[in-house]
């Protein structure tokens, strides 16, 4: 396996923007990207691109291809990437394997997304073979009232107040409100947050993330290569895809089994401890951590299933400032999915975007002091996972 | 006018002399319990995969539960004017983790780790006036 560079990472805000479409999202993102890189269009030996979930890609999640034939085609190859809200992380991850594996030296990597209003609609299909619509038709239960249940046990088995998850989202538009990127950019007090309404009881509005448009991209390539435009690129040390256990005890349909211990979320686990083997750094290595805080919950839980902290601890990490940016533990310093919104397929690349700018030390006001590896993670549908550690 | 009851999907659970049962089926070599039923054994370390049918149910522990506060989106099914409702993660005793509508008179009484037991009951009427059920769990 070759070294892998990010030699240049592009962003188009997040936000909701009517009168564009996802593949003008997506240019902004991937011209940016190569001004970033130094590179030109025509030297994009190939692309990996996120299948969108609700825009563009001629309905069939082609978007590298919408892309391509935007930015004007080359012959370049195309791989198009399904994996839920994990896509983007998926689709960095066939990038990084081309190039770490040989078969090209300049890859684009891109993720775009046009979401529809409202919370998240899984599924669509309208199918008693599928087991979201089952879950919709039969319980009634969209995807924060599942967040809710599992942050309802953490509640039981740890504990953790109403004032200690409104303090996550208060620490999350601190971080948001420095970042010219993010959507939401104002700053909210533990009040402003206990008082916003009541989605799925324990979790409240502004403690789950919002949808909308946003696009990413960057260019990776070999060390040869990235020799040859800088002196200090941001590498990738590993990046990884995983799936979940068969005992894990969180249901992806309707049931699963009992399990026989702790198992939530297996696949961001795995793809957590895999990324660690790969890089051949622990927790204790981390500046900083952007994982997918799709609501307040799963930055009490994730840190702890990742052996980042102690069973427990979480709540009191976020008490005491730890996981600002000045912390020892800083978590989603670019302001998260909380202030950035989740444009589902894009939030992968996204992040690698947010962990080039810390690791460049060019993150401004949320900047992490002396930032040196970073952990992306992201989730999705199907049990997808995927991991990514990047240092300097 | 005599109102009809209509499960919100055929096949998936049944009321019996015995209480209300999930069907499913379970993994004769394994043990594996699936809901609903599954046409093979997903366990990868099964080398035996033999599943037959196999019903679920009723008594079971609370694991955790949440409270809808909003009205979701179709194909959500409720009666009008929406109220909230509880929904919860129930683990059987027979080894099957499953979802569920909860029926409580109130929500505040509702505890992790409570005993509750399966029932088949009204989830809301349909555009003809039918009584469509589904099924939920009951705090005994």
């Amino acid at each position: 396996m070759r070294e892998v560079a990010v030699l240049g990472v592009g962003m188009h805000p997040w936000g909701k923007f009517e009168n564009k479409s996802v593949t003008d999202l997506c240019r902004d993102a991937v011209e940016a990207a190569l001004k970033d890189a130094g590179v030109e269009w025509p030297d994009i030996q190939a692309v990996a691109a996120a299948s969108s979930r609700f825009s563009g890609g001629k309905g069939w999640g082609l978007n590298g291809n919408d892309i391509v034939e935007e930015m004007g085609p080359t012959g370049v190859p195309v791989y198009n990437l399904s994996a839920g809200c994990a896509a983007g992380g998926n689709a960095f991850n066939i990038g990084y394997s081309l190039v770490a594996g040989g078969l090209y030296d300049i890859v684009l990597v891109m993720g775009g997304e046009k979401m529809p209003k409202g919370f998240i609609q899984m599924s669509g299909l309208e199918e008693t073979t599928d087991p979201e619509y089952l879950r919709q038709v039969c319980v009634g239960m969209p995807g924060p009232a599942f967040w809710a249940l599992l942050c309802q046990r953490r509640i039981a088995e740890h504990g953790t107040t109403e004032r200690q998850l409104a303090q996550i989202a208060v620490k999350a538009h601190k971080n948001g409100a420095l970042n010219p990127n993010a959507r939401f950019r104002q700053e909210f007090t533990v009040e402003d947050v206990l008082n916003s309404r009541v989605v799925s009881w324990p979790l409240r509005l502004y403690e789950i993330c919002p949808v909308s448009d946003g696009a990413a991209a960057a260019v990776l390539c070999s060390a040869e290569v990235a020799r040859r435009y800088t002196t200090s690129p941001v590498w990738v040390a590993s990046s990884t895809v995983a799936t979940a256990q068969f005992d894990d005890g969180v249901p992806r349909g309707l049931a699963t089994v009992v399990p026989p211990g702790l198992t939530y979320h297996s696949e961001a686990a795995t793809a957590v401890k895999k990324a660690f083997e790969g890089a051949g750094v622990g927790p204790r290595d981390l500046s900083f951590v952007e994982l997918q805080e799709n609501t307040v919950y799963y930055e009490l839980a994730f840190p702890e299933e990742w052996g980042l902290c102690q069973p427990g601890e979480a709540e009191h990490l976020v008490e005491s400032g730890e996981t600002l940016p000045t912390g020892k533990l800083p978590i989603n310093p670019s302001g998260g999915f909380l202030c950035f919104g989740e444009a589902t397929t894009a939030m992968g690349v996204w992040q690698v975007y947010e962990m080039t700018e810390q690791l460049r030390g060019q993150a401004g006001a949320r900047q992490v002091p002396n930032a040196k590896v970073a952990l992306g993670q992201t989730l999705g549908l199907g049990s997808n996972a995927t991991a990514v550690i990047l240092k300097r | 006018m005599t109102t009809n009851r209509v499960p919100v999907v055929d096949g998936m659970f049944a009321e019996t002399a015995d209480g209300a049962r999930l069907l499913g089926s379970k993994c004769a070599g394994c043990g594996a319990p699936y809901f609903p039923k599954s046409a093979v054994c997903h366990n990868p370390r099964c080398r035996e995969k033999r599943i037959e049918p196999a019903s679920f149910g009723p008594r079971g522990t609370l694991w955790s539960f949440a409270v809808q506060h909003y009205a979701p989106p179709a194909p959500v099914k409720y009666d009008e004017p929406f109220k909230p409702y509880a929904l919860g993660l129930v683990d059987l005793r027979d080894g099957l983790r499953v979802l569920g509508r909860l029926q409580v008179d109130k929500l505040e009484n509702l505890k992790i780790g409570m005993d509750v037991e399966l029932i088949v009951a009204r989830l809301c009427a349909d555009k003809d006036g039918n009584e469509v059920t589904t099924w939920m769990f009951k705090p005994l």
